[in-house]
């Protein structure tokens, strides 16, 4: 939550301009006006990462969101319905999970081209499948709880039932493997990025980051170093987030 | 309390119980489990230990057994066989455990390992196979070699509580404790384990705890009643003094509102009114105060410590107890029933030729199991009829497919009125949807009526009013309210659009003895006001003589028996309700089970076969 709040104000408490140099490439953490140092064009590494982890945050849990509708709407109508359809939904669902994800994911990204988009398209591919079978599982059990019985007696019609007497109870289960998957898409947005198919070049963004300040690891450390912490930063926060969700919603 | 030595001495107890209070912390509140309590268990004896949910019986069979859950507190003393189950060293207490104590739970399918053969269990704890076959015979398992290589699975309910039974047995103890070990069983089968239980008190002069909510079980095996209530004593007794003559006004409750074949019909059972005290916030009073109808002020000068009654054999904590009426069975006998408004004739459903199958297994192995095999059913507009039999009679089947949860593979089903048949389940919590309000789920069932919003809301009220459920309840969820409220919850439900056939699923044998009386009042007064047809389905005659006019029995989805409630019960026609009507429980039941079964020298035999497969 908290996170989220300051990506959405990362523009406006990042210090520099992240493309435009402030001052000597090369300046170590904590000299010359640049708390982080300056990268090899001498632009403000703080800047850049903190409009990188912006990016990332705002792109991934969008991202999320919307593979979770995609999953949930897919599981929830499979595990109703039940049947034939259920067959063929889990059918495609299986075909997708079969896919090698991460190499189909660079796959995708390099034939539409790198830009943040396509990168996020290729991780959503891939991932809705995983939801769509969690959300059934679930809701297979849950319909045959008398609630359930009780709820189609009183005359509900399906999608009254589907959203009002069934989502609800797979809920807590998908919301806290949402949260949880979301450090795991964080680090996966990175990597595409780290191979060139993410964000476009000036742009700051994580992974580019790390990549591009690679060869400067042992001369200048902080310039690769510095987004690479955190992108795993981003990830700590979601995981940490997702376990506090689950014993909140434990509590209950 | 110290034992007088001598020549007469009584033989030392098994078990003591001394001012022993336990406290749960739960939900930051702490929950006085058991308030001060004090038992003796002598060698040889049946203690039944009697009590509602809530009453801490529980938690004083697992205070003996030395397995309070590690978060309770305690204070007081539990001796077994001369070693405090409490404070004693954990070597000490194990070894008592293994050599002087054997447990029975509930639910044998959870305390069994599921994945080991029963050989390999009772292995476990005898040492020798011979051994494990000599107890499994002991407890009367038929072919006890052949079931060693059995999985608990493959048991019947009966049988595998018979393996938990043999398996407690092992080490020979001095002391069983068994909570519950009949409530999951069918009432015949109940019957057979209740007769197993008391033959190894006598054959083997084990003492047995045995934990229940059922006062006719209790009364069944016991040689000594205790009834709990709100974690303290209320009364203890030789088995026939609490029955017949109980000398609290507790005892005398519980005793009254108990379903028998005697129980007069023309009246609403005698229940006890409100709710069993928050355990959360122990009063220094009579627990029993607020529901008491001979409550006064000495009720409320502390908590009241059992003493000898001054009129009977028992002793009670009733301070009261030498004012009162000598027999208090008496007092507090149910209401009239209201009046049953003229019913239109005519049927109200008809069920004909119904016939449903499961298949279990798959491919060539494949079998059919038929639940309904030609079922014909009438239930006239505004009767009400019961329908009997053991687990897997096709029962729930029946009623399921009529609520139109199943579809029959054969046969027609006719509602002659409008609106759908409402179903009040056998467990309420479970469907009531748990994140949703009361009001809510009662409101659903005016969607599509056109009402207004006000109006559907002063309908809702009217119906949560018309089940004795406070309005301010509307927008709690089900899990914050009660077992009994949850049960009211479902039928305000049900009945907000009087529906013209209300089917119940065993609406009662979730609840506690006092509170079914209070839901079958409930279900009896609102269907005379509503003028709902009924249909009942049970495992229990004397619960469906006293809702119902008409009771048919089924056996193997078929209908074996129908007529009115009284002839049915007096004189049954086929054997099997014959030896439903001998399984009920209660004191002396097992002389008229052994009379009536004269033809046969098993009792439990013939009982099994009766019920068939």
């Amino acid at each position: 939550m908290v996170v989220t709040v300051l990506a959405v104000l990362a523009p406006h408490v990042q210090p520099h301009d992240s493309l435009v140099p402030v001052g000597a490439p090369y300046q170590p953490p904590l000299s010359g006006g640049a708390l982080l140092g300056t990268d090899q064009v001498g632009r403000d590494v703080l800047s850049r990462v903190l409009e990188g982890m912006s990016v990332s945050w705002l792109a991934t849990l969008l991202l999320v969101a919307v593979v979770g509708l995609v999953g949930t709407a897919v599981g929830l109508v499979a595990g109703y319905v039940g049947g034939l359809l259920d067959r063929v939904l889990m059918a495609i669902v299986d075909f997708f999970l079969a896919l090698p994800a991460a190499i189909l994911a660079i796959v995708i990204a390099a034939v539409l081209g790198p830009s943040l988009k396509h990168a996020l398209i290729a991780i959503g591919v891939l991932s809705w499948p995983y939801y769509a079978r969690l959300v059934r599982a679930e809701v297979r059990s849950l319909v045959a709880l008398p609630f359930v019985e009780a709820a189609r007696l009183s005359g509900n019609g399906h999608l009254r039932l589907m959203v009002r007497h069934i989502l609800p109870g797979a809920w807590p289960v998908l919301l806290v493997t949402l949260t949880l998957d979301l450090g795991g898409t964080i680090v996966i947005l990175a990597g595409l990025s780290f191979l060139g198919l993410g964000r476009a070049a000036p742009a700051p963004e994580l992974g580019a980051m790390a990549a591009q300040g690679l060869p400067y690891l042992l001369t200048n450390w902080w310039i690769p170093v510095v987004p690479a912490a955190c992108v795993m930063l981003l990830a700590l926060v979601a995981n940490l987030s997702g376990d506090g969700l689950r014993s909140l919603l434990k509590d209950q | 309390m110290t034992e007088p030595t001598g020549l007469h001495a009584e033989p030392a107890p098994i078990a003591e119980v001394e001012k022993l209070a336990v406290t749960f912390q739960r939900r930051g509140e702490t929950i006085h489990a058991l308030r001060e309590v004090d038992l003796t268990i002598r060698p040889g004896e049946v203690l039944g230990l009697v009590g509602e949910s809530g009453s801490g019986k529980s938690v004083l069979g697992s205070a003996i057994l030395g397995l309070l859950p590690a978060g309770a507190s305690v204070t007081g003393r539990v001796l077994v066989d001369g070693v405090d189950m409490i404070h004693g060293g954990e070597r000490a207490r194990r070894t008592v455990r293994r050599l002087s104590l054997g447990a029975v739970f509930q639910d044998p399918m959870t305390s069994l390992n599921p994945t080991k053969r029963i050989g390999k269990q009772l292995h476990e704890v005898t040492g020798s196979d011979d051994e494990a076959v000599r107890l499994m015979e002991s407890v009367g398992i038929p072919e006890a070699r052949h079931r060693l290589r059995s999985f608990p699975h493959e048991l019947s309910g009966g049988l595998r509580q018979r393996a938990m039974i043999a398996m407690s047995l092992a080490g020979g103890p001095k002391l069983l404790v068994a909570d519950e070990p009949t409530t999951a069983l069918d009432v015949s089968v109940q019957a057979q384990i209740l007769d197993l239980l008391r033959d190894l008190c006598d054959d083997l002069g084990l003492a047995i705890l045995f934990v229940t909510h059922d006062l006719g079980v209790a009364s069944q095996v016991s040689d000594r009643i205790a009834v709990l209530y709100g974690g303290r004593q209320a009364e203890l007794g030789p088995t026939a003094d609490v029955l017949t003559r109980p000398r609290h006004p507790y005892s005398a409750a519980l005793r009254s509102s108990r379903l028998t074949l005697t129980t007069p019909k023309q009246l609403q059972i005698s229940s006890i009114e409100g709710e069993t005290p928050d355990p959360s916030r122990p009063v220094e009073a009579c627990p029993f105060g607020p529901r008491c109808a001979f409550h006064d002020t000495p009720c409320d000068n502390g908590l009241p410590a059992l003493r000898a009654a001054a009129q009977g054999n028992t002793e009670t904590a009733c301070v009261r107890e030498a004012e009162l009426p000598a027999d208090l069975t008496a007092v507090g006998t149910g209401a009239e029933w209201p009046a049953t408004p003229i019913t239109t004739p005519g049927p109200a459903l008809t069920v004909r030729g119904a016939r449903k199958s499961y298949r279990l297994g798959r491919g060539q192995r494949a079998v059919h199991i038929a639940a309904l095999d030609g079922v014909d059913l009438t239930v006239a507009r505004g009767e009400a009829v019961a329908v009997v039999g053991l687990s897997g009679c096709g029962k729930t089947t029946l009623l399921r497919s009529i609520a139109g949860l199943v579809e029959l593979d054969e046969g027609e089903l006719t509602l002659h009125d409008t609106g759908a048949p409402q179903v009040v389940f056998q467990d309420a919590g479970s469907s009531l949807t748990p994140w949703l309000s009361i009001g809510d789920l009662i409101e659903e069932r005016l969607r599509g009526t056109g009402l207004a919003p006000d109006a559907q809301r002063a309908r809702v009220e009217e119906a949560m009013r018309q089940v004795g459920l406070p309005a301010q309840l509307r927008t709690s969820r089900a899990a914050e309210l009660s077992g009994g409220q949850r049960q009211r919850a479902a039928i305000a439900r049900a009945i907000v659009v009087p529906p013209s056939l209300l089917l119940c699923d065993e609406p009662t044998s979730a609840l506690d003895v006092s509170l079914a009386a209070t839901i079958l009042n409930l279900l009896g007064r609102l269907r005379r006001e509503l003028d709902l047809a009924l249909l009942f389905v049970t495992h229990d005659l004397a619960a469906a003589r006293l809702v119902s006019e008409r009771i048919v029995v089924m056996e193997s989805g078929r209908i074996i028996e129908d007529g009115p409630a009284d002839e049915v019960t007096q004189h049954p026609a086929h054997t099997l309700t014959r030896s439903l009507l001998a399984a009920l429980p209660g004191p002396g039941r097992r002389e008229q089970r052994q009379r009536y079964l004269t033809t046969s020298e098993d009792p439990n035999a013939a009982l099994a076969r009766t019920s068939g497969t």
